[in-house]
């Protein structure tokens, strides 16, 4: 549990505020539920790219990072596919500064020729740095394109190519603000040393007269259901054959969810999982493996990747990780099984609550799914899944029909 | 009334920051163990670290104590690799190894319910692992292939041939691991390390919610570990003279950047202008290596200037990926900078930024209990304490700029610096 009070104002932003009296500093935490979901093809990886320019100038403030560390502040954001997230952590007493520079960063950002540009360069460099220029870099942007045939998960957030960074236009840029950046599309989370009512009135004096915005927001394209099996090879300047295998599976908070992250913490979660213990420790083709979810709040994917031995190739992976899921599908999990997953669900909380900015965001983050409380309940449904469900939604996951397969390999000497 | 937004909202600068000590234990075998109660966390972590890597001495068995301690998980006499593996996730438990330059050793996390049916174990693998053949040969390839990855990455070349000819190629820091060395590797090295070099001036610290039964569980359980406490020696480096290495690879689009030398300890009367001086040049966001090659130039994601901590001497480092063209010109712009810093009069609203921050950052960094036991063994294993905090504190809020560009003069000269290009 993290406590909270919530208020909501007029123009519909949500905040919320977690009081930690044992803190002597204060994290505020504002999302955009704005993420690379919301481009359209050509104008891809728009959503990073505009994260870069809110760091510019704002009407009253002309550099955002220095009028923050001048009050012993500092900050930084993410994008993915589905939220943009600033966070400022700064001391308790100086509170009003953050205020003051989110507020006006919401309501009235400069975009100057100069930021853009300059950032256009910066955010080309990332993606080379990030992407390009490291081995294996670029393989969620061929595996989100073969799992994805017309939702934009089909690019990563960076964007589907640097030709599309190239080419945005003032306007693209312009748009994007106005229908994104708005208190209605936003919830803020203040944590720490506060006071809830300073808070409220603090957002009240701040956010208040900040218009909501009226542009309607862009219906999503969602993907059909995948009937056969996709698979792509790559090949590239790698030592080792890489395998990726995706599957289609629910998004967040829908029937399904749960039980797919379920199903990768029994198959690939840690040094003990079926994934581990039988390719990688007792297998001589694997030389990594694991399973994770893409956990998304429109239907995700369920991934299975490794690294091959040298000299082994990603067919012959995929043969015996079929294998595996096969003989997954056909047994029933035992009870030791389920203890080991929840009691790992229970510590990952108390690890992940360490941290302020931790606590901060798990709020936000919920609340932008439709309620903080969600962070908590959650976590309750999950424990207590049966696992006959659990395999119900793996046989109805793991089909091969489903799947879409990256041969990421090795061109060798 | 309506909001007047240009007007920024007042400020303070906290004045005083807390730095709580540690309670210190001494253990019947002599070990130390400082601990910091955190009674709103229940999650707990132990470590403990040894010098053990000032013994290491045999070129071409660098990476003993790196498979000795990654081993230890793989087996002991009462636990198989796989019954292990089985019994620390079930209690949600981390075991890690620890392995810096000077440092080797054992970290646990763990949570206050699943304590005392994991510790026994834990304590298992301190003294009771079997180095099975099976799992050494499958992490001897695993070895050998990240290191055939990271030979594809610039920045890790880099920062190879950085630690290769700041340190030198024969020290253990300056050594470059090779895919023969992993072979090189026997059975036998490893259980003769395990037994006779690992546990080496061991000292323990330990955070959580723990009552005193609970602390005292901890200490019984390493009390009996055989230990030895050896004189440590240290190394002295000297910088070289200006030197400029160039891996250049056609089908790179960037080049990685590292520039540096060796600088002065925690305990010289220097360190702490030094220390300003570097965070003005390049660390933190607003610093001027940022502002030039970043946020004006836009020839990199990012650049930055740390420095490093060593027991003796810490050492100084600048690290960028930049656009392969510009890769000359961010060098030379990097000395503009420095020669900048050093000469001309920083401007005061810089150094009334930089006060702050620094402040604020020293006040966030003491913030969560949990990290607080961290920060007090970065500055314990260099032989200083807390006072070290308070007294930096001190020094930010007060500190001449005219001192700070002079100190910068004394140490940073290009004639020193070792600059690597890969890419």
């Amino acid at each position: 549990m993290i406590n909270y009070q919530k208020i909501v104002l007029q123009n519909g932003l949500v905040v919320l505020v977690h009081e930690d009296p044992s803190s002597k500093i204060a994290v505020v935490n504002l999302l955009y539920k704005v993420g690379s979901r919301n481009e359209i093809p050509g104008k891809t990886g728009l959503a990073h790219f505009f994260e870069h320019l809110m760091f510019g100038s704002s009407k009253n403030v002309p550099v955002f990072d220095a009028a923050l560390e001048k009050v012993g502040g500092s900050c930084n954001a993410f994008t993915n596919t589905d939220i943009t997230n600033y966070y400022i952590t700064l001391p308790a007493v100086n509170l009003e500064t953050a205020f003051w520079l989110e507020s006006d960063r919401m309501f009235q950002l400069n975009l100057s020729e100069k930021t853009i540009e300059t950032q256009r360069k910066v955010v080309i460099e990332e993606y080379k740095q990030r992407y390009l220029n490291q081995p294996y870099g670029d393989v969620f942007h061929h595996l989100r394109d073969l799992a994805f045939d017309t939702h934009p998960y089909k690019w990563p957030t960076i964007g589907k190519e640097i030709e599309d960074i190239v080419n945005y236009k003032r306007l693209d840029i312009e748009e994007f603000y106005l229908s994104h950046y708005s208190p209605d599309n936003a919830v803020l989370v203040v944590a720490g040393g506060i006071k809830a009512e300073e808070v409220k009135y603090l957002a009240e004096k701040w956010f208040a007269d900040i218009p909501s915005s009226h542009i309607p927001k862009k219906t999503v394209p969602q993907e059909l259901p995948q009937t056969s099996k996709k698979a792509k090879t790559v090949m590239a300047d790698v030592p080792t054959d890489a395998l990726y295998k995706a599957f289609h599976m629910p998004a967040k908070l829908k029937d399904g969810y749960l039980e797919s992250d379920l199903i990768t913490d029994i198959i690939g979660f840690g040094r003990s999982s079926l994934l581990e213990q039988r390719l990688v420790k007792n297998g001589h083709i694997f030389a990594s493996v694991g399973a994770y979810i893409l956990g998304t709040v429109d239907p995700g994917l369920m991934v299975f990747s490794g690294k091959m031995e040298k000299g082994q190739s990603a067919e012959k992976a995929e043969k015996v990780l079929d294998d595996l899921i096969l003989e997954f599908l056909q047994s029933t999990i035992e009870d030791r099984m389920l203890t080991k997953v929840k009691n790992q669900a229970e510590a990952m909380k108390t690890y992940e609550s360490v941290q302020l900015l931790n606590r901060a965001m798990s709020l936000a983050y919920y609340a932008h799914l439709g309620n903080p409380d969600l962070y908590q309940t959650e976590y309750e449904k999950k424990t207590q899944i049966p696992s006959t469900q659990i395999m119900e939604w793996a046989n109805a996951i793991l089909k091969e029909e489903n799947s879409s397969v990256l041969y990421y390999k090795s061109k060798g000497e | 009334m309506t909001l007047d937004r240009s007007l920024a909202p007042p400020f303070k600068i906290p004045e005083q920051i807390d730095f709580p000590l540690p309670i210190k234990r001494t253990l019947q075998n002599g070990v130390h163990l400082y601990f910091i109660p955190t009674p709103e966390i229940d999650a707990v972590k132990l470590e403990i670290d040894t010098d053990s890597n000032k013994v290491m001495d045999i070129q071409e068995k660098k990476l003993t104590a790196y498979f000795t301690l990654h081993l230890l998980l793989e087996g002991t006499q009462a636990k198989s690799s796989s019954e292990l593996d089985e019994f620390f996730d079930t209690y949600a438990s981390e075991v890690d190894v620890v392995s810096n330059f000077e440092h080797n050793g054992l970290g646990l996390l763990t949570t206050k319910k699943h304590l005392s049916t994991v510790l026994p174990v834990f304590r298992e693998l301190m003294t009771k692992a079997i180095f099975p053949e099976k799992e050494l040969a499958k992490r001897k390839s695993q070895k050998a292939l990240s290191i055939s990855i990271q030979k594809e990455q610039n920045g890790s070349l880099a920062n190879n041939l950085f630690r290769k000819y700041l340190f030198g190629g024969d020290h253990p820091f300056g050594q470059i691991t090779e895919e023969d060395d992993v072979n090189a590797i026997q059975r036998d090295d490893l259980e003769y390390f395990y037994k006779n070099k690992l546990w080496v001036n061991p000292e323990v610290f330990l955070t959580g919610n723990l009552d005193d039964s609970e602390l005292e569980l901890i200490c019984k359980t390493l009390e009996d570990l055989p230990v030895k406490f050896l004189e440590s020696e240290h190394s002295e480096f000297k910088n070289i003279q200006n030197q400029r290495i160039e891996e250049r690879k056609e089908k790179s689009l960037q080049s990685s950047l590292r520039i540096g030398c060796h600088l002065i300890s925690k305990t010289h009367p220097d360190y702490f202008g030094l220390w300003v001086f570097n965070v003005i040049l390049g660390g933190y966001f607003g610093s001027r290596l940022i502002k030039n090659i970043r946020e004006d130039k836009g020839h990199t994601y990012g650049i930055h200037s740390s420095i490093g901590g060593l027991k003796n001497a810490d050492y100084w480092i600048v690290m960028a990926d930049v656009i392969k063209e510009h890769s000359d010109e961010v060098i030379a712009e990097v000395y503009h900078e420095i020669e900048k810093l050093q000469h001309e009069p920083i401007p005061e609203e810089e150094v009334e930024t930089v006060r702050n921050y620094l402040i604020g950052n020293l006040l966030s960094n003491f913030s969560s209990s949990f990290e607080l036991i961290s920060r007090f063994k970065s500055i314990h294993q260099v032989g200083l304490d807390f006072e070290f905090y308070k007294n930096q504190l001190e020094y930010i809020k007060n500190f001449r700029p005219e001192e700070i560009q002079a100190i910068g003069k004394k140490y940073l000269k290009r004639e020193n610096m070792v600059e690597i290009i890969v890419g």
